[in-house]
């Protein structure tokens, strides 16, 4: 008989514990994610990009989809892509703006 | 003759001990302290709390083991979500100077998208720093311990973040801490 409420006791912190745990997962703040706004990426002098930045990195793999998707921007990562092959060859990159 | 000196002098510093602490008792008990934090410590109230706090996390956090990765794309884009619905809310985002916590916290909670030097160009002694006060929190300043719900990996990715953030643009901010993905797209 005394088991029901000691059980209960020790389920009801469990199950705050549990519920306050999940609060903090990156999946609960997926319900109302922003939307990477992408199309900034098009104001930026891509002159001074460098694309070895791990910044510069992460915000081209968070805006891949994005640029595949609008053609437009993939005019933007072909040009970028022949910045860093200029950059390789140890030439200047182009300088332009999109 | 020299004992009773001794004796009396120990005597003297006894009973200036006993007053100093029923003062104090009778200081704190009196409730005369203004607890509100629109009233700012005195400087050298200050002082010492932030000498003993800065003390205490250097001293606590001295052998944590910074990870070598810390530049990694992977670990600004998850710091980067995490800061914001965390963080910005006190620590501020570029664009923005200040919030209703800024304004109203006390101690102010620093600004992290200014360059702050608390370990003279030592970076790794400030990703440790970071690192501990992200996990444990702060007594009494409003800044919560974010460890429990948040393991090691995911508080690192948010000292990586906070290496890279007085540097970045409001447009670049946006894109990495977006927990949105615009990768559906792509094939």
């Amino acid at each position: 008989m005394k088991r029901k409420p000691l059980s209960w006791l020790l389920a009801v912190p469990a199950l705050a514990l549990t519920l306050s745990v999940q609060a903090h997962e990156p999946e609960e703040h997926m319900k109302d994610a922003e939307q990477p706004d992408c199309m900034a990426m098009k104001d930026m002098d891509h002159s001074t990009m460098d694309m070895n930045d791990p910044v510069m990195q992460a915000m081209m793999k968070k805006c891949m989809g994005a640029m595949h998707g609008d053609p437009s921007e993939s005019d933007m990562e072909d040009s970028d892509h022949n910045t860093d092959t200029k950059e390789s060859e140890g030439k200047k990159p182009a300088e332009h703006q999109h | 003759m020299a004992a009773m000196k001794i004796f009396s002098c120990f005597k003297c510093l006894a009973l200036t001990a006993l007053l100093a602490l029923v003062g104090g008792v009778a200081f704190m008990y009196a409730g005369i302290y203004p607890m509100g934090a629109d009233v700012p410590h005195n400087r050298l109230t200050y002082w010492v709390l932030e000498t003993l706090r800065e003390r205490s996390v250097a001293r606590a956090s001295n052998g944590i083991q910074v990870p070598a990765d810390l530049d990694s794309p992977e670990r600004l884009l998850n710091g980067g979500a995490d800061y914001n619905d965390m963080c910005s809310g006190c620590h501020l985002k570029p664009g923005k100077t200040q919030s209703d916590f800024t304004l109203g916290l006390y101690p102010a909670p620093p600004d992290l998208t200014e360059v702050h030097d608390t370990h003279g160009g030592d970076a790794e002694a400030e990703d440790r720093r970071r690192f501990w006060i992200i996990k444990h929190g702060i007594k009494a300043s409003g800044m919560p311990a974010w460890a429990p719900g948040h393991d090691d990996e995911r508080i690192w990715n948010m000292v990586a973040f906070l290496k890279r953030l007085p540097e970045l643009s409001p447009e670049q901010y946006q894109i990495l801490t977006a927990r949105g993905d615009n990768n559906q797209d792509h094939h």
